[in-house]
């Protein structure tokens, strides 16, 4: 059986360094401003590691017109810069913000999730860098435990598109602020 | 013009230079003498083959277009009158005017420098040694960024004292005072975070909710410069409780008695809860906590020591420690930061220079004091300055008296990556390397790691290192006047590294030879056991006058109107280092002033809008970030950017102490056109 790779992503365990959005420029040397990867505030202390997230259904292979984006085997969804055409109808369909369109060369790139790297058995940049463990690679055909869900708080709606990400939330915790 | 012999295609071993607890592995990835891609170093015990945002962002630090290119002479100074000229022009002009100001005034005291945390390599000591080896000069001292935590360690302890930050895994209690580890050390938080997953509790102290603090189990949020009194609070109720490790105590301290005495009889529940602004629920779950969770680690961040009273709080933290019994048990531990780089040689650093007829020693200026203390010097004035891994206008205090002091000299000289605001304002601008065109030896100031760092490729146009500059100055100085300088120039990087790992050291760090560190960093040998054979001072000290102060420390003493301003480190920049990297700087525009709710309500200040950050020393204007967490009176800035916040750091300066950031107050305003 084949593999589905995926992330898996421990909103308790992200402290927001965005080393993982910074190696993935370091390994793929994406110009300024092309961030295939970002860590954003979902909400108060809730941050998130965002990138392409290799969904089951992609919009972005839906609606592309000229069939740029495929769909490898083990799950990794990715777009033929050759084909593409620059009309940014993937950007506008994505829930996630992934294609990346790039006004210089007019062409939309985004994370491939390192198949270059997993070809070698090697993890993803984005993951490797980690340095908490907060973001992993998982193979979603084997995954589970039942601390995991689907989705976060401020996270887009995962039923249209299937993304191939876990989460864990954060845990509640106990604050002492000076009285106002 | 590049380096014409290239260097070889492969993967070499560098170690982050930055001012950061981390001094991270690296492995470079060299192709065609080009810095192709970085990867942290999975040798490295400590990172774990992790690098964070900044170091993965090294190949646009090294191949930046804002990177200086070669020597370069502004006229006059300030003008932006820029001309480039050759290397040997630049040590002319420096040579002629050192050997002038010696006929001058008969010594090379009118000769001195300021270089602090911008490379900490240990071959960077060669701005020392340049200059001890001209004999007397003037020369700084100090560090003002961590002296006063140090001393106070020291008072404890007898020594400087950190303990091995992998332990911290097998902590059952983490409580973190005043440092910011998710931000400014992340390749700690795994240690946290592995504990945590065992079962340990984290708490965070400290008067800003910072990243870290919203990682924890239990924040507890107080008004700055109030640690101690809340250390005072936990220990009250510990003692109060009688839950206090009493053998220990008897067997490993000095001082328990009068400080048992002392909290006894000095220390209410009710008035620290008053000072820190912690309500007693909180304080007690503190002191709870530490009570009933063995093996706890404390941790003294550099924050709480940016304050007057900081020796004070360091010490009152230490003590809880120590009378939990944590320093006796295995993983129970302490943390701040140690200055093991003082156990090496430091060939460079202790060079003797040649002896002056009259003069025996060279003159000495506080760091944390610089501008006053060197505009007071006479017979002969301060005259020449050099400038090396240091960013005065953005970094330092009391930018009026380094305005009055540069008006007084007749050269400066900044070597640095950069045209900085303190480049700006030099008469000579040297290019500097990165750390991966140049050799050098790292020493963490956290962990124990040595490591080697490799010339990786060669120089970014007509960069050198500042050993290099060292030998090429002196050859000069002693081409123009035979025998001027004792500036060993013959020896090579690899020989100042070699010449640091004696037989002490290969044996600390379990080293053959100086080649085992080109096959990874290598551990200093740590027995936990016999660090706690030292006997420990309980602070309030004897005789450090600590219960004066305290009486003195009257609660409340801030007026209305009135903001403390704390300047922490932000996370894509160390001080002003990175700020030119796009990949690092996409979002956020800098001059961001965070307030509380409460201040932008009673001064009208909306959201993203500007406003007015001032007091005697001048003002600031910048956007304004309301902060709904941030203190009442609190103003929070970040360091460096296109207008420096060290413009209104006042720092009442004290003899033996790091620079009081943190005592400097502010008021604000909402911005208004034409207000001068």
């Amino acid at each position: 059986m084949f593999k589905r790779v995926g992330f898996r992503f421990n909103a308790d365990e992200c402290i927001g360094c965005r080393a993982c959005e910074i190696a993935c420029k370091n390994e793929n040397q994406t110009p300024t401003g092309i961030q295939w990867r970002k860590v954003t505030k979902l909400a108060p202390e809730i941050y998130l590691s965002h990138s392409c997230f290799h969904c089951d259904s992609p919009e972005c292979f839906r609606v592309c017109p000229e069939r740029a984006f495929s769909k490898r085997q083990d799950g990794i969804v990715q777009i033929d810069e050759n084909i593409c055409t620059g009309c940014q109808l993937c950007v506008t369909a994505c829930p996630y913000g992934a294609p990346q369109f790039n006004p210089e060369t007019k062409k939309v790139s985004k994370c491939q999730m390192c198949y270059q790297r997993q070809d070698m058995d090697l993890v993803p940049a984005c993951v490797e860098a980690c340095t908490t463990g907060a973001l992993k690679q998982v193979d979603l055909n084997t995954f589970s435990d039942e601390n995991a869900v689907r989705s976060l708080q401020g996270f887009a709606d995962v039923t249209i598109t299937c993304p191939s990400v876990v989460f864990y939330p954060v845990k509640p915790k106990k604050r002492y602020f000076l009285a106002t | 013009m590049t380096d014409v012999v290239s260097m070889k295609d492969g993967i070499y071993r560098n170690t982050c230079p930055r001012n950061c607890f981390g001094s991270c592995g690296i492995l470079s990835y060299v192709k065609n003498g080009r810095l192709m891609k970085v990867t942290g170093d999975p040798k490295h015990g400590f990172t774990q083959g992790k690098l964070c945002a900044k170091g993965y962002a090294y190949t646009q630090f090294v191949y930046n277009p804002k990177r200086l290119k070669y020597p370069m002479l502004q006229t006059p100074r300030g003008s932006g009158n820029w001309k480039r000229i050759s290397w040997d022009e630049a040590y002319s002009i420096i040579a002629d005017k050192i050997i002038e100001l010696n006929h001058r005034y008969g010594s090379n005291l009118a000769c001195g420098y300021n270089k602090f945390s911008g490379n900490l390599g240990i071959l960077h000591y060669a701005v020392e040694g340049m200059f001890n080896s001209i004999g007397p000069h003037t020369k700084p001292v100090g560090n003002p960024c961590a002296l006063t935590g140090k001393l106070a360690v020291n008072q404890s302890f007898g020594h400087s004292f950190s303990s091995p930050p992998e332990e911290m895994a097998h902590a059952k209690l983490i409580v973190i005072w005043g440092a910011n580890p998710a931000v400014t050390n992340v390749h700690q938080m795994k240690y946290l975070y592995e504990a945590k997953r065992n079962g340990a509790k984290l708490i965070v102290i400290d008067p800003i909710f910072t990243r870290t603090a919203e990682k924890a189990d239990l924040y507890i949020q107080i008004k700055p410069g109030t640690d101690l009194w809340l250390a005072y609070g936990v220990a009250k109720l510990l003692i109060k409780r009688g839950n206090y490790a009493e053998s220990f105590i008897r067997k490993q301290t000095f001082g328990w008695e009068e400080y048992k005495h002392f909290i006894e009889t000095k220390i209410e529940l009710e008035d620290v809860s008053k000072r820190t602004g912690a309500p007693l629920e909180a304080i007690e779950l503190l002191a709870d906590a530490y009570e009933t969770t063995k093996p706890a680690v404390t941790w003294s961040g550099l924050g709480i020591q940016r304050n007057k009273h900081g020796s004070g709080s360091i010490g009152a933290i230490t003590s809880i420690a120590i009378i939990t019994g944590n320093l006796g048990i295995p993983s129970g531990g302490l943390y701040f930061m140690h200055f093991d780089v003082e156990h090496f040689p430091l060939h460079l650093y202790n060079h003797k220079g040649p002896a002056h007829p009259s003069i025996h020693t060279s003159r000495e200026i506080d760091m944390s004091n610089y501008p006053k203390s060197a505009l007071a010097l006479k017979d002969p004035p301060l005259k020449f300055l050099w400038i090396a891994s240091r960013n005065i206008i953005t970094q330092d205090q009391d930018l009026k008296g380094w305005k009055q002091l540069f008006d007084r000299l007749e050269l400066i000289v900044t070597v640095d990556l950069y045209l900085t605001k303190t480049a700006e304002e030099s008469d000579l601008v040297l290019p500097a390397a990165t750390h991966f065109e140049e050799d050098d030896l790292h020493v963490s100031y956290w962990h124990y790691w040595l490591s080697i760092n490799q010339k990786a490729i060669p120089p970014y146009w007509e960069a050198k290192s500042d050993l290099q500059i060292a030998r090429e100055l002196t050859r000069k100085l002693n081409e123009l006047s035979p025998g001027f300088s004792n500036f060993p120039y013959e020896k090579e990087p690899l020989d100042w590294i070699k010449a640091e790992l004696t037989p002490d050291i290969m044996r600390q760090y379990s080293l053959t030879s100086y080649e085992d560190l080109l096959a990874g960093p290598h551990v200093k040998e740590i027995d936990s056991a016999q660090q706690f054979q030292t006997k420990f001072w309980l602070n309030p000290f004897e005789e450090s006058g600590g219960l004066t102060e305290l009486e003195e420390y009257a609660p409340e003493k801030q007026q209305p109107g009135v903001y403390t301003l704390l300047t922490p480190q932000s996370l894509l920049k160390i001080h002003s280092q990175y700020e030119m990297l796009p990949w690092l700087n996409q979002e956020e525009s800098d001059n961001m002033i965070e307030i509380s709710t409460k201040a932008a309500e009673e001064l009208e200040i909306a959201n993203y809008t500007k406003m007015e950050v001032f007091n005697e020393t001048g003002s600031i204007v910048g956007t304004a970030k309301i902060n709904p967490s941030l203190p009442n009176n609190v103003v929070v800035a970040a360091q460096a950017g296109s207008n420096p916040i060290n413009k209104l750091i006042t720092h009442c300066h004290s003899q033996e102490s790091s620079t009081f950031f943190y005592d400097s107050t502010v008021k604000i305003r909402k911005w208004r056109d034409g207000r001068v």
